[in-house]
């Protein structure tokens, strides 16, 4: 694997009683990217995620990871955090995140050395023998991180990795993941929460219906939109009023609009040559909800936005 | 296939300390010793059960009579056993035997199944209608005996019947076979026992993994064949350190109940005909194919199941099944050719119970070299099949079902 994409997916489909779950999946992951995968609950991520990784065959398409055609052949190199989280109860924290390295080629001994320096850089060394069954489901959840990580894999699947954490454990995650990009690893992540992905990524694919409705970086998404015109003034009518788009909205005293493809000079001169007397004027780049909410439409950005207020219902 | 079972040995290494480390490993320890226990009750009870269902028959005859009866008696319980023939109860004549007789029959605390009366040369029996065809025979047999010591006397006091002189020879082949197929049908039992003590362990072994979530950790990671393959190696291990444990004590015990013998006492010569140290090498790897052959079939049903509750509904069936299989395999112990006992050597199942069954009634060793590869290759295929049936309707994976690997590992480049 040389200068290639970490994942590359080409048309995957995938179908679970006759009812189609992923309908022509293509994206590409470039190596060392942070990757997200945003979509409301359903919109086929995680399935998307799991033949990407095969635990699960698609019905048809091809996907290679890290170059590999058959996934498992690459995982000594790749880590993966499920979104229904799974760690044997009884293990104590070490020896889960040590089984988890061993599962992938790490030995042991080697594995339980550096589920040590983990815990104890993380500020969780007082744990280190405490049995999963002890501990909350944030602290949990970062062990299985751990146990994701420790065998310093190329890359990283994380399938809905915020779900269920406070805003602290949200924040260290981001940290962590922030951390492992930095080292080089390549990251793709499944969300539903759209600041998370805002924040971290590069790239992103919005997927929605099983579909991929946008495949790119985030500045793309963002830019398929124009910036929005924030403008109050003095004067209520005149001239100036003939320089506004006709989409334009007075909503409490402002006027809210799309920036002009023509671009912010010749309104700027139309609103001083026209007597406005411009009290407030701004130019805001539209943020990622709005380009999903253009992308994948109302409903599934109203469905996000649901699910990520009882994540944190949940959580707190 | 050694990055296949280096991950069966992580996955094996973790169930087996999760197993032993268990509290209820202790139980699964001291079962042995409830089957002991349990063998031991039932043994009592069936045998107070077994004393008080010997027919009772009133003997209500002068006491020459009596005695020579109840001496009939003794010699042939001594030939056969106590409860061969119905025990006798000496009671009073009274004058009229015949009304005695009726009086005694229906008595309901007593339960005399018939009456004796008369002499040995005016014998009488009452009893109802249909009286019982055992007491009966068995009455008549006594009565004969009686009246043939009785003439014996009579006709010459002073005669001794020469006594059976012994010439001893090498062993019998009769007893030699009978030995033999002892020893085939222990090794069937053990094997058998075992199993079925352990192997349904495995039927709700893929549970843990299926409600904590782990499996799908572990799909990620190995190959449902290397998980699979791991959970048996796992629970042999443990049936395995099990039947050290348990071997060892039964050991000891016996070794201790030899130092009580009373001296000079020899003990009856029994071997198996392949001879003890390999069959000792082949009650293992049967023991362990067999094992492996239920357990991966276990597994892959117990993966199916989605709850405890589902499994335990599983629990008959597969005893059923176990019990079916060893039923077959008994047909090979003393068969001279047929179709069933081939079927038992064949059928991967009964397999490994009818080998070991000719590893003693046999000192043939090629029959096993073809046998124990016949065994293994099933092994594989059960994992196989269990472990694509797992991946089919568990993970609701799609795709081909392959049962043989593919050991290509030379990255794409794209």
């Amino acid at each position: 694997m040389q200068g290639g994409p970490a994942i590359e997916a080409r048309g995957l489909v995938k179908s679970f009683d006759g009812k189609e779950a992923v309908r022509g999946i293509d994206l590409a992951v470039p190596e060392g990217a942070i990757y997200g995968i945003l979509g409301p609950n359903g919109a086929g991520k995680t399935t998307t995620l799991r033949m990407l990784l095969g635990i699960i065959e698609p019905d048809s398409g091809r996907r290679t990871l890290l170059g590999y055609e058959r996934p498992l052949e690459a995982a000594k190199i790749v880590g993966y955090m499920p979104e229904e989280r799974g760690l044997y109860p009884a293990m104590t924290t070490r020896e889960a995140i040590a089984f988890m390295g061993a599962l992938r080629g790490l030995p042991l001994e080697v594995g339980r050395k550096r589920a040590a320096i983990l815990l104890e850089q993380n500020g969780l060394g007082d744990y280190v023998d405490k049995p999963i069954k002890s501990l909350s489901k944030g602290m949990a959840q970062t062990i299985q991180l751990f146990g994701t990580i420790v065998h310093k894999p190329k890359l990283v699947v994380l399938d809905e990795p915020f779900s269920g954490l406070d805003a602290i454990n949200q924040g260290r995650l981001e940290h962590l993941i922030r951390d492992e990009a930095a080292a080089g690893t390549t990251i793709i992540f499944s969300t539903h929460v759209i600041h998370h992905a805002e924040r971290l990524c590069e790239r992103i694919a919005i997927i929605a219906g099983g579909k991929i409705h946008f495949e790119g970086l985030v500045a793309e998404a963002r830019d398929r939109l124009r910036p929005q015109v924030r403008l109050r003034t003095r004067s209520a009518e005149g001239g100036w009023r003939a320089a506004l788009p006709a989409d334009a909205a007075l909503i409490e005293g402002v006027w809210q609009f799309e920036l002009p493809i023509a671009g912010v000079e010749p309104l700027l001169k139309a609103l001083i040559d026209g007597g406005a007397g411009i009290e407030e004027l701004s130019i805001e780049r539209r943020g990622l909800h709005d380009a999903f909410v253009q992308i994948a439409g109302e409903a599934a950005a109203r469905q996000m936005a649901e699910a990520a207020r009882a994540d944190l219902e949940t959580a707190e | 296939m050694i990055e296949m079972l280096d991950s069966a040995w992580v996955i094996a290494r973790r169930d087996f300390i999760a197993s032993v480390h268990s509290r209820s490993f202790i139980f699964f320890m001291l079962t042995p010793l409830f089957v002991v226990l349990f063998s031991a009750l039932i043994g009592f009870v069936s045998a107070r059960s077994a004393a008080n269902e010997v027919p009772v028959v009133a003997v209500t005859a002068e006491s020459a009579t009596t005695e020579a009866l109840m001496e009939a008696r003794g010699h042939l319980v001594a030939l056969t056993s106590e409860r061969a023939f119905p025990a006798l109860r000496p009671i009073s004549p009274a004058e009229n035997v015949r009304v005695q007789a009726r009086t005694l029959i229906a008595d309901r605390e007593a339960n005399y199944s018939a009456v004796f009366s008369g002499t040995l040369e005016q014998p009488l029996l009452s009893g109802p209608e249909r009286i019982d065809e055992f007491v009966g025979s068995r009455m008549a047999l006594i009565l004969e005996q009686a009246q043939r010591s009785e003439a014996l006397r009579l006709a010459a006091p002073a005669i001794r019947l020469p006594s059976l002189q012994r010439d001893v020879t090498g062993e019998a082949a009769g007893n030699l076979r009978d030995v033999r197929h002892g020893v085939a049908r222990f090794g069937q039992f053990v094997i058998f026992f075992f199993t079925l003590l352990l192997s349904t362990m495995l039927l709700s072994n893929l549970i843990e993994e299926k409600s904590n979530k782990v499996i799908e950790v572990l799909a990620a990671a190995v190959s449902l064949d290397a998980i699979f393959f791991g959970k048996l190696l796992a629970m042999l291990a443990v049936s395995l350190l099990g039947i050290a444990l348990w071997g060892a004590m039964f050991g000891f015990a016996t070794a201790f109940s030899v130092q009580l013998l009373p001296e000079g006492y020899e003990l009856p010569p029994v071997s198996p005909a392949i001879g003890w140290p390999i069959y000792s090498i082949l009650l293992l790897i049967y023991y362990t194919t067999n094992y492996m052959l239920m357990g991966s079939l276990f597994l892959g049903i117990g993966g199916q199941a989605n709850s405890v509750r589902e499994v335990q509904t599983l629990n008959m069936p597969i005893t059923f099944l176990q019990m079916g299989v060893f039923v077959l395999s008994m047909v090979v112990v003393g068969a001279r050719g047929g179709v069933l006992p081939i079927v038992a050597y064949v059928f991967p199942f009964s397999s490994p119970l009818a080998m070991i069954a000719e590893a003693g009634q046999s000192e043939k060793l090629w029959p096993h070299l073809l046998a124990i590869p016949w065994q293994a290759l099933w092994v594989f295929l059960l994992i196989r099949i269990s472990s694509a049936m797992f991946r089919k309707t568990v993970l609701k994976s799609g795709g081909e079902v392959q049962f043989m690997p593919r050991f290509s590992r030379r990255p794409h480049q794209s």
